[in-house]
């Protein structure tokens, strides 16, 4: 017991230092440095890299230093109108002071978004955003000037996560693109955002965005909280933060919710959740998540509720059936004859007659074939396409079962489950019923259809242990809340739902005012006058 | 040690499913053979009763469970003792119930399968649930409630959509007279399932919104008493009473009459889905309660016993009795003399006395310093 209190103290010890905002901004002033050792100084940070541009210019009577990283600016809006207007002299004028640096830049650069910046390492990392530093000669601060530029990829269609009806435009690498995408949908001063920047080594910029007023400020919290915490060297992809950031790391299924669209984005930020977009990559983590986000999309909203609902129940169906299937085909051929209608079961036994394998070895044979055509599919150059797709027909749909080395059933059996699991509107959630589906096959090989029930419960259990953010995964089914039904299993019409999810416990739990369903106008008869 | 609490709902479903537990799956009230469901009506108001009463007896001091009344009762040293019996007693039942499921899965489902395998596994899931905590066992049990309702209402529609549910087997009605009623209600319909209520004296204490606790656990009982009548009606009108009488698992049993088209048959793996649930609830909840004794004597977090323990019922469950006729003799003509009267009754009633003098004690001290002022 001892060691084991002692084990818990040490973990509690080793809690890191909240890190909130800018990497640590720290170095030697500039005071104490003069020009030639500045240039010496940042060439030997930057070593012999072939892009960084120190030019030495002279303005406003004062020698200067115009450092940027050629790769990351725009330099033809550098050339015009930087150099432009710095170039020009004033008559009797000399910056000596910091107040003259700063009317300076009123003068010029008003509206342009320069910063004063103090220290050397902040320079270095303001170079490396993309900035223009202006070194002047004897002067305790030096000038950096916003001018990134990025190739951007333009606004397209996202490559997951279609839609039939809705907006056709998805997230791009760009993170500023992004906020404004968000921004553009939701018109409101209490959209807030936060940055972060994440990596010791790639310095990536994260931003978190909020409804003010909405959100739970504790959720708040804890997401700057966590994400003040990562320490890692490296910030490629939304999933490396998910990864980070997530309340459990043994599971298989995904605690946050990522999404490529911004209008589901939008909607979800309204209902009071968190989210977390990361640079360099189109998709954005909308964190708390429960598992029924996982089944409702945007286009449920934008249909007529009875379809939305219709294709929601469709969702859950098939989630159920790619992860079931290929374990209850095993377990009733080995274990349940009894359970399938004779004519069925004859008809089953018949096409296995030559076939020299088990169910659960022909099952997984299939299962993971599919598998590996599914990641051919992904992986291979778009030019040869066809081939997989012609292969992949030919060895599992007929090749197969007619050399008889499986039955046709089975090939129904995981064409089936294949489809089922395309249906699932996130792809890190299919991947769950992926994985767990071998597990089910192989517990059902031993225990039938007993073992499918325990593996269940076992992934019930799991589930109901989840937490996102504090939030229980399952609610607010488990913990039941019965005003949240209207958007679980089945869409209510949207006049009907007021609240926003109770299990968030927002700000203003009210989306909008009670209003009745919408009616017909009355007709001319019907008025008592 | 962690706070728990579950919710009213949790509540709710936990009691329902404890109730139905092994009681669906062996039947109750046999001794009454068509009058089982007036034997079971009458054991709802009991039930009622005995829901009051430990009701009455958690309420007395908000917050605190079985075992802590016990300390404050008695004093620590003799409440370990009375709470070691009681963890022997909980965890002896959690074993009875595991070894019920054990031999309907054996007997029905997996008959080459030996069934200590049976007891393993699912003894591995109640350890994984409570080493999630109460809290989990509670949503557990509200995800797989509804699916319960569905089963039990398809099971019923298809009974008699084949034809197989004739109404005329209750008749007559009392043709025996009470006195068959009245042996099945004591004391075997009364410990079984509604006094192993006891179990809740652990769980009652942590339950949010204690104010609603005694209206959603009534409700609970009602709810839990009136589908196991309707569950035996059910049966009644469907085997008959000899049948009934002579099936190890009437439920199965009645099951197994669904045919409908000569597509629909065979759908015992319904029926067996309802009974694991109530079981694996049942079980937990059990385990719980023997769980929180060790946790009140050993004083370290319950989940460090779950596994362990959940190992121990494992094999008791196997070891308890030879056969399933041992089995079944020993539930019926030991238990509820031996072990439930006593621990059902018997220690709480004398623990309730006990509570209520201290209380009374420490009300008076006040008291008469009030005098002298």
């Amino acid at each position: 017991m001892s060691i084991l209190k002692s084990l818990l103290k040490m973990r509690k010890k080793k809690e890191y230092p909240v890190q909130v905002e800018e990497a640590a901004v720290a170095g030697p002033d500039l005071k104490n440095l003069n020009l030639e050792q500045l240039k010496e100084k940042i060439i030997a940070e930057f070593g012999s890299t072939i892009d960084l541009s120190i030019d030495e210019l002279k303005t406003e009577g004062k020698d200067a230093l115009l450092v940027y990283l050629t790769t990351m600016i725009d330099t033809k809006s550098l050339k015009e109108t930087i150099l432009q207007s710095i170039s020009g002299q004033k008559e009797g004028f000399h910056l000596s002071t910091e107040d003259d640096l700063k009317s300076l830049c009123k003068e010029k650069f008003g509206g342009a978004g320069y910063q004063l910046v103090e220290t050397f390492d902040e320079i270095i990392i303001s170079l490396l955003y993309g900035n223009i530093i202006i070194l002047f000669k004897d002067m305790e601060k030096a000038l950096s000037l916003s001018m990134a530029i990025g190739e951007d990829r333009s606004i397209t269609e996202p490559s997951t996560q279609t839609v039939i009806r809705g907006p056709k435009d998805g997230f791009v690498e760009s993170i500023t693109t992004n906020v404004s995408l968000l921004r553009r949908r939701i018109k409101n001063r209490n959209l807030r955002f936060e940055r972060f920047i994440i990596g010791s080594e790639t310095n990536t910029t994260v931003y978190i965005g909020y409804m003010d007023g909405i959100a739970n400020e504790k959720i708040v919290e804890e997401v700057r909280k966590r994400l003040g915490k990562i320490k890692v060297n490296a910030i490629f992809e939304s999933g490396n933060i998910e990864e980070l950031i997530a309340d459990k790391a043994a599971t298989p299924f995904p605690l946050a919710l990522n999404s490529e669209r911004p209008d589901a984005v939008a909607s979800n930020l309204l209902e009071g959740k968190i989210a977390i977009l990361i640079d360099g990559t189109p998709f954005v983590l909308v964190v708390p998540a429960v598992l029924v986000d996982f089944f409702s999309i945007a286009e449920d909203y934008y249909q007529n509720f009875m379809m939305g609902s219709f294709l929601r129940i469709i969702r859950y169906v098939s989630f159920m059936i790619a992860l079931i299937t290929p374990s209850l085909y095993v377990g009733i051929l080995t274990f349940h004859h009894e359970l399938l209608p004779t004519p069925l079961l004859l008809g089953i036994i018949a096409q296995r007659e030559g076939v020299p394998f088990p169910a659960v070895i022909e099952v997984i044979l299939m299962e993971v074939t599919f598998e590996i055509l599914r990641e051919a599919g992904v992986r291979m150059p778009r030019a040869v396409g066809q081939t997989v797709s012609i292969v992949g027909a030919l060895v599992i749909g007929q090749a197969a079962a007619e050399a008889g080395i499986i039955s046709n059933i089975m090939v129904i059996i995981v064409a089936i489950t294949a489809i089922a699991n395309f249906v699932s509107p996130t792809y890190s959630f299919a991947a769950a019923a992926r994985l767990l589906r071998f597990l089910l096959i192989i517990v059902s090989s031993i225990l039938g259809l007993y073992g499918v029930l325990i593996v269940l419960v076992f992934i019930v259990a799991h589930l109901s242990s989840l937490r996102s953010f504090g939030i229980p995964y399952l609610s607010p089914v488990a913990p039941f809340i019965i005003e949240q039904q209207k958007d679980v299993f089945f869409r209510f019409p949207i006049w009907s739902m007021r609240k926003r999810p109770a299990y968030l416990k927002t700000q203003n739990p009210e989306k909008f005012p009670k209003t009745g369903s919408p009616s017909p106008p009355p007709m001319k008869g019907d008025q008592p006058n | 040690m962690l706070k728990e609490n579950i919710s009213l709902s949790q509540l709710l479903t936990l009691l329902i499913n404890f109730l139905l537990g092994s009681a669906i799956v062996v039947g109750v009230g046999g001794d009454a053979k068509k009058d089982a469901w007036i034997a079971i009506a009458v054991s709802i108001m009991f039930g009622f009763g005995i829901m009051l009463f430990y009701y009455f007896l958690i309420s007395r001091v908000p917050g605190k469970n079985l075992y802590e009344l016990m300390e404050m009762g008695f004093k620590r040293p003799i409440a370990i003792i009375f709470s070691s019996i009681y963890v022997v007693y909980f965890l002896y039942l959690a074993s009875r119930v595991v070894r019920d499921f054990g031999e309907l899965i054996a007997s029905a489902i997996l008959p080459s399968t030996p069934i200590e395998v049976i007891s393993l596994t699912i003894c591995l899931a109640m350890a994984y649930i409570l080493y999630l905590g109460l809290e989990v066992l509670g949503r557990t049990s509200e995800i797989f409630t509804p699916y319960l309702f569905g089963f039990l209402f398809l099971l019923t529609i298809l009974l008699f959509a084949s034809g197989n549910a004739d109404l005329n087997e209750i008749k007559p009605v009392l043709g025996d007279g009470l006195k068959p009623v009245l042996k099945a209600l004591f004391p075997t319909l009364i410990v079984f399932p509604f006094g192993e209520l006891i179990a809740f004296s652990l769980i009652l204490p942590v339950v949010t919104n204690f104010k609603y606790c005694l209206r959603v656990s009534l409700l609970g009982v009602a709810i839990a008493g009136a589908l196991l009548l309707f569950a035996m009606f059910l049966m009644i009108v469907t085997l008959g009473a000899d049948a009934l009488l002579r099936s190890n698992f009437p439920m199965l049993s009645s099951a197994r009459e669904v045919s409908i088209g000569n597509f629909i048959e065979r759908i015992d793996a319904l029926v067996v889905f309802i009974m694991m649930l109530g079981i694996l609830v049942k079980g937990s909840v059990f385990m719980f309660a023997g769980l929180k004794g060790l946790e009140y004597t050993f004083r370290l977090p319950y989940r460090y016993f779950s596994l362990p323990v959940a190992m121990l019922v494992s094999a008791y469950s196997v070891l308890i009795s030879v056969n399933f006729g041992d089995h079944w003799q020993e539930g019926l003509e030991m238990v509820p003399y031996f072990l439930h009267l006593p621990m059902q009754f018997g220690l709480p009633s004398l623990l309730l006395i006990a509570v209520l003098w201290r209380k009374r004690k420490k009300k008076a001290k006040p008291g008469t310093k009030g005098m002298k002022f």
